[in-house]
């Protein structure tokens, strides 16, 4: 299956939707503002097309496996918004799944991932999860760019 | 322990009907008391990682009546467990989870109310809204001997769609069926409609 199509059933817009609800409320949180932890131009601008798949696929486990773990949460709005968020990713690492034949990982992608991790690993966990939770936009944006027309649902 | 003197709410289901889901339960009787129920969900993602994590639901924690529509809350194409349980005053039931995890990709999905209409020689159709995840393929044709069948597919609040220019005294026939990208599936076709356009068919 092309990567595309086999991305095409993901409802971004519904994902977008979500981050919307929380980005104030957590952008607000985040005490370290001159840190990013996505740092777009040192790891996702430059990203190549035959890269796409794995950093996707390693910047999806990122968040699943850590990100919104290591987050805590006592707002039920927000807590809604990120089950949303964390169970739509899992719906598209299982998406991603399929297209195991395609997702080849270079070691530019790694070391664009090991970056990540890295910046993440240099803050205290609870407000690295609030900084990369804020930043979420910008893996959307990166995913809408690379993805294209995955959005409309 | 006040806790369990409360019975649990029983037989939990979930009817879900073109993308709108409704946790029903059997209410707990308790005479002359008006009996409030809280109802806690988790998606897949919690279940796996954080599996001491319920979250409340959006519009019934509490609520009175029996039933929930959880809609809102079921955002993803995983597996939710869900949980309800009773308060009266103090006393609190123990929770009830149902059954088997609720999957939104098993909703049922039902061919489209439509209403064909002309407008001069224009042949529109008006479709059944039904909400942001569903699109319509709309199938058209002449109602005559090896007549081509058209397809249009139709987005999310694109209403009435225009079909195609239509001459007169001839019949045209249309049908649709709704597609919900989310879950990768499509309803049947509702029935063709035909209609008939007034005047005298064109010479040839």
């Amino acid at each position: 299956r092309g990567l595309r199509r086999c991305l095409m059933s993901m409802n971004l817009h519904r994902v977008e939707e979500s981050f919307r609800g929380i980005k104030t409320a957590i952008q607000a949180k985040d005490t370290f503002q001159n840190v990013t932890i996505l740092s777009p131009s040192e790891t996702l601008h430059g990203t190549q097309p035959l890269d796409v798949c794995c950093v996707t696929k390693n910047l999806l486990a990122f968040y699943v496996d850590r990100v919104f773990k290591d987050h805590q949460e006592l707002s039920p709005q927000i807590m809604r918004k990120i089950s949303s968020l964390a169970n739509s990713f899992l719906y598209m690492q299982k998406t991603l799944q399929q297209c195991q034949k395609l997702c080849h990982c270079r070691q530019e992608a790694t070391n664009a991932t090991r970056i990540i991790h890295d910046n993440y690993d240099q803050l205290e966990v609870r407000s690295a999860a609030i900084k990369a939770l804020g930043e979420l936009d910008v893996f959307l944006a990166w995913i809408d760019k690379h993805h294209g027309g995955t959005s409309a649902a | 322990d006040g806790a369990a003197v409360l019975p649990a709410p029983q037989n939990l289901s979930v009817r879900s009907v073109n993308m709108k889901h409704v946790l029903t339960w059997s209410p707990v009787i308790v005479p002359e008391e008006i009996i409030h129920y809280s109802v806690e969900y988790q998606g897949e993602y919690e279940s796996l990682y954080m599996s001491h994590i319920w979250i409340p639901s959006s519009w019934c924690s509490p609520t009175q009546r029996p039933e929930c529509d959880i809609t809102e809350d079921i955002t993803a194409t995983v597996s939710y467990s869900l949980r309800v349980r009773a308060t009266l005053g103090s006393l609190t039931s123990a929770w009830s989870t149902l059954k088997h995890r609720f999957n939104q990709n098993s909703t049922i999905l039902t061919p489209p109310r439509m209403e064909i209409t002309m407008d001069g020689f224009h042949l529109l159709i008006k479709l059944e809204d039904l909400g942001p995840h569903f699109e319509f393929f709309v199938s058209y044709w002449r109602k005559e001997p090896g007549a081509k069948e058209h397809v249009k597919v139709v987005r999310p609040g694109v209403l009435p769609v225009y079909l195609e220019m239509v001459e007169p005294g001839a019949a045209y026939c249309v049908k649709a069926r709704t597609f919900v990208k989310a879950i990768g599936r499509h309803s049947a076709f509702s029935q063709p409609e035909c209609v008939k356009v007034q005047g005298e068919a064109l010479p040839l």
